[in-house]
């Protein structure tokens, strides 16, 4: 319905492709992997888990900061987002001094906490650095008023609990692997608050946006009845939601110790996919309005 | 001062040749278009009726593609002219993505106009004379080398064809009016009133210095 000719062009609903289509795509990696990585270092920091944070600081700097880069199409002038005096209007020029400012502390703050005594104002800036890197692609969204779906005060919100909460898979996912799971590890009440948060907070999001313009009725339309209802109903709820919820509260009751790694582990993975086909989503059905008037 | 254009859709016969105009004098590339032509139709057969809509990049006033750019690329002149540095520009496409309009193209990879038989002359002269960088957002620029050029010898814009933006020069319904937004006793402002034009999307607040007599 909406896959747009080219006489079409703005004259009805025009899905944003830029970020998305072709190399576009290479940005919903890259936002995907900025903020869970990010995520993850603050929930590992948060229970002292230097491989967790290891691991996060890794995933942002290499696969988020990586799929930025290639996405640039000069990508060798990246610098001049920071010392241009862009960060003065542009939340992609104050994201990425956040992400620098988050990998240098963190680097700094994992240094210490191996070979000396980690210092408590470092490890509180780099919190600060890496809760900023998780909501900048938010706020870059969310200023963009020619779409109704971005264009919402809960979009950067959304992102800040979707990365915490992949955050705290992750890190559940390393305690899994290093055998460190025991009663009442305090990781797993912060996922089942994150997990309550995420999935109350997509439906309030998508109910928001739904009434805000005519624009924003066709991408919510767009998303869960028409091209993508599928992959909204399956991936994102279904697998996304569906699935970790109903394992986070049989460990609840059977205990996680008792809880079989297999079910955790896919927990852990759907709950991730979940997450990064409802970002797929976000950047797919973002519709400009019609510049134009027309009777459809 | 601050530069702004008027299309009086009620006499535009939608013929493309400012688009055509355009592509021409900036020597623009296959696929990008800085002025393009929308179409749209209203109404049921035997009441349907076709209009045609020129859109061109809307110079605002508050330009979100200004605030968007994190090198500032884009900028906008004292004149109201908003343009791209290209030497500046990092391809990060958030100013194409921040647009409301569309009115930007991200100019991707070289084409040829007659794929697999080379450039033609036209398209070797460009690259010498107006090159366009691969990975950079291209958008149009009210003709501003004109601009400069004529006033520097002392012509007026919208008055003075060799200042005059190519796509207003060539219309030949006369629809475009070119001028000074900001003098009150210009043309452009005199006709704005006269006919009551309209901006695109007020409700987005950016100002645009682009109005339209709507047909």
């Amino acid at each position: 319905m909406i896959q747009t000719r080219p006489y079409e062009f703005m004259a009805s609903y025009t899905p944003q492709r830029e970020w998305i289509e072709k190399r576009g795509a290479l940005l919903w990696f890259a936002f995907f992997f900025i903020e869970l990585g990010a995520g993850t270092f603050m929930v590992s920091s948060i229970f002292g888990s230097l491989p967790g944070m290891l691991v996060g600081w890794l995933i942002c700097a290499l696969l988020g900061g990586g799929f930025h880069l290639i996405f640039l199409g000069k990508p060798l002038r990246f610098w001049r987002m920071v010392f241009s005096s862009g960060w003065k209007t542009s939340w992609i020029s104050r994201g990425l001094i956040f992400v620098i400012l988050f990998l240098a502390s963190g680097l700094a703050h994992m240094g210490l906490t191996l070979w000396s005594n980690p210092l408590t104002f470092l490890l509180i800036a780099t919190n600060i650095f890496a809760f900023l890197t998780v909501i900048y692609g938010g706020f870059a969204m969310n200023t963009v008023n020619g779409i109704p779906l971005w264009n919402t005060a809960l979009l950067p919100i959304l992102y800040v609990v979707s990365g915490l909460w992949g955050g705290a898979e992750l890190t559940l996912g390393i305690y899994l692997t290093q055998g460190k799971i025991v009663a009442g590890i305090p990781v797993e009440e912060a996922i089942r608050i994150l997990l309550i948060g995420f999935v109350l907070l997509i439906p309030v999001y998508l109910i928001s946006v739904r009434y805000t313009s005519q624009a924003g009725k066709a991408s919510v339309k767009y998303m869960v009845l028409r091209k993508w209802s599928l992959l909204f109903w399956i991936v994102v709820v279904i697998l996304g939601m569906v699935v970790p919820m109903t394992v986070v509260i049989y460990s609840f009751i059977v205990g996680l110790e008792a809880s079989p790694l297999v079910i955790l582990y896919a927990a852990i993975i759907f709950g991730l996919l979940g997450d990064l086909s409802m970002r797929y989503l976000i950047l797919r059905c973002g519709l400009y309005s019609p510049l134009i008037p027309t009777s459809g | 001062m601050r530069w702004g254009m008027l299309i009086n859709l009620e006499k535009c016969v939608g013929c493309n040749s400012c688009a055509v105009k355009c592509e021409q004098e900036h020597f623009l590339p296959p696929g990008v278009l800085w002025g393009r032509l929308l179409f749209s139709e209203t109404g049921v057969y035997p009441r349907a009726t076709k209009h045609v809509y020129p859109v061109l990049c809307n110079h605002c006033k508050e330009a979100k593609c200004v605030d968007a750019c994190p090198t500032r690329a884009t900028q906008r002149r004292e004149d109201g002219i908003v343009w791209i540095d290209s030497n500046k520009c990092v391809g990060c496409r958030y100013c194409l993505v921040a647009c409301p309009f569309q009115v930007r193209t991200y100019y991707s990879k070289e084409l040829e106009y007659y794929p697999g038989q080379g450039l033609t002359e036209f398209e070797k002269l460009g690259k010498k004379l107006y090159p366009h960088q691969i990975g950079t957002v291209l958008k149009c620029n009210f003709c501003m080398e004109r601009i400069d050029a004529g006033m520097a010898l002392g012509l007026k814009p919208g008055i003075d064809r060799e200042a005059t933006p190519a796509c207003v020069n060539i219309c030949p319904a006369k629809a475009r009016y070119f001028g000074d937004l900001d003098d009150p006793d210009s043309e452009i402002s005199i006709l704005i009133r006269k006919w009551r034009a309209v901006q695109f999307h007020p409700e987005y607040g950016t100002d645009t210095s682009i109005y339209y007599v709507m047909g």
